[in-house]
């Protein structure tokens, strides 16, 4: 299919979604208390978009999302870099990583309420916690890309350990970095979300458990759109940077 | 050494080595101990000399390279190069072209071949004036904004030599470069390194698997044993200047040919 035409069935099927969301529920298809129609749920989006506590929450949350994610990623990068570079560590902590990769990491949450307290050390803390094992993943397999080739002719040119690490391996890295951000984006808000869920005060996740708990479908849903959003901008802030980034990478 | 015809002879006259290796011996270290890997090498390359390596795989010929290059230390002997020894890679004496995928995905062809002179930290205009010469010299005129993945597999080695040669070094290593490529896209390749040779008067140490590629290109073939790597033999191929695709199918071609293969043949 052309470009163009893809792009025309695309809209379509949104279209068909959102016009199904507003038509079934209004003609009591589907029960309305459960799932609003869209205009109701726009007004909603509205109302909450004003309220003052509305934006406190978020304010809240975007702190700890940007301070996990400020937490997890240098410090993720560092430890996938070390294992990957260097052997002995590699081979005590590699499988390590893997084995505690698998577990879920939502378990461990009482644990950081117990340490941490219920607040926004233990949001950050539970998120980077969470969000830390994929960035060291995929900051070694960043490492294992480089070719031995591409160091030897920098060697053979005579290039310094800097010229090395600045024009063959972060070249060769970036654009599985850059996968790798937007990726443990998507860990880290969840853990963040997962975090307010179980146990906070404040919060947009906390905003939303309280409008499912008290059945305020409408500005629950209206919450899922603003959080969607806000993870579709940066995911695809993030991707096209990365497109830009691996033209070279046919 | 009426052999050395045309451009090459006449530099030959002068006998000045440009790599002077010395009882060079390699031993590495292998998972059941000490491996002797290179063993009395003495390689005496006169400059503009074009010499060719064989030998059977696993035989120390790209160790021999590394070593050439400064990429390697040897265990003993010494390598002279230009007259002075070499201990670490000097790409303005010693320039390395290698096997296939060596070049930059993320540089254009251009930025690939000024690559060793941003490492000097050149002056921007100057490298990139110098990098589209070389890409002239060898056919790529017009082809410097194409990144690699763009390129034939004929031309990514074109813009690996240009790379070879942007510093002007007077020897040129090359480690099997034709190897990936195609019968045809090969046979030219030789063909057009021989004309960039014949007008950079560079000396050339060249590794091949191809018997019929290393009498086509050769001055001298050094016909090296498996390990522990021992030069077997040095045949110097005394066909005309400059070489024509009709040499093949000489009897002395064919000649010289049987005589390389009969040395690896006979050779546990």
């Amino acid at each position: 299919m052309r470009g163009g035409a893809l792009v025309l069935v695309r809209l379509a099927l949104l279209a068909a979604v959102l016009l199904l969301w507003e038509g079934l529920p209004r003609s009591g298809i589907v029960n309305p208390m459960l799932l609003p129609p869209l205009s109701d749920v726009l007004d909603a989006l509205v109302v909450i978009l004003g309220r003052p506590d509305v934006h406190h929450a978020l304010g809240i949350t975007a702190a700890e999302v940007v301070v996990a994610f400020a937490i997890a990623v240098p410090l993720g990068t560092a430890l996938g870099v070390l294992s990957a570079e260097n052997e002995y560590f590699g081979e005590i902590f590699r499988p390590m990583l893997f084995y505690v990769f698998s577990i879920p990491k939502s378990i461990f949450l009482p644990m950081f309420i117990l340490v941490f307290g219920i607040g926004f050390p233990q949001k950050v803390a539970y998120a980077a916690f969470s969000t830390v094992f994929i960035v060291i993943m995929s900051a070694s397999a960043a490492v294992e890309s480089v070719k031995a080739e591409h160091l030897l002719v920098a060697r053979s040119y005579g290039a310094t350990r800097q010229q090395i690490l600045r024009r063959v391996y972060l070249p060769s890295m970036l654009p599985i970095l850059l996968e790798a951000l937007r990726i443990s984006m998507i860990f880290n808000f969840t853990g963040v979300m997962i975090a307010e869920m179980y146990a906070s005060r404040v919060g947009i996740g906390r905003l939303i458990a309280d409008w499912g708990e008290n059945f305020e479908m409408a500005k629950l849903l209206a919450g899922v759109i603003l959080l969607a959003a806000a993870a579709m901008a940066f995911n695809e802030a993030v991707r096209s940077l990365e497109a830009r980034c691996s033209t070279w990478r046919a | 050494m009426q052999y050395m015809a045309g451009v090459s002879g006449e530099r030959a006259g002068a006998m000045k080595a440009a790599v002077d290796v010395r009882g060079l011996s390699h031993v590495y270290d292998g998972r059941d101990g000490a491996v002797p890997a290179l063993q009395d090498i003495d390689l005496t390359v006169p400059a503009g000399r074009f010499v060719v390596i064989v030998g059977p795989s696993g035989c120390g010929k790209t160790s021999l390279l590394m070593m050439l290059a400064g990429l390697r230390l040897p265990t003993s002997g010494t390598i002279l190069c230009d007259g002075r020894p070499i201990a670490k890679p000097d790409p303005a004496r010693v320039g390395v072209v290698f096997q296939e995928a060596s070049l930059y995905p993320w540089l254009t062809a251009v930025e690939n071949v000024e690559f060793p002179l941003v490492l000097k930290r050149a002056p921007r205009a100057e490298r990139r004036a110098r990098a589209e010469a070389m890409l002239r010299l060898v056919g790529l005129d017009g082809f410097g904004a194409r990144h690699p993945h763009e390129l034939s597999g004929g031309m990514k080695q074109r813009v690996s030599i240009a790379r070879g040669l942007v510093q002007d070094p007077p020897v040129l290593l090359m480690d099997e470069p034709f190897a990936a490529l195609d019968e045809q896209t090969r046979m030219t390749m030789g063909h057009e390194l021989l004309r960039i040779w014949s007008q950079t008067a560079k000396t050339v140490v060249f590794i091949t698997h191809s018997l019929t590629e290393a009498v086509y290109l050769a001055d001298e073939v050094l016909v090296m044993s498996a390990r522990p790597g021992r030069i077997l033999d040095r045949i110097t191929i005394d066909l005309p200047r400059p070489r024509t695709y009709q040499m093949m199918a000489t009897e002395e071609f064919g000649r010289l040919r049987e005589r390389i293969w009969e040395q690896i043949r006979t050779t546990p």
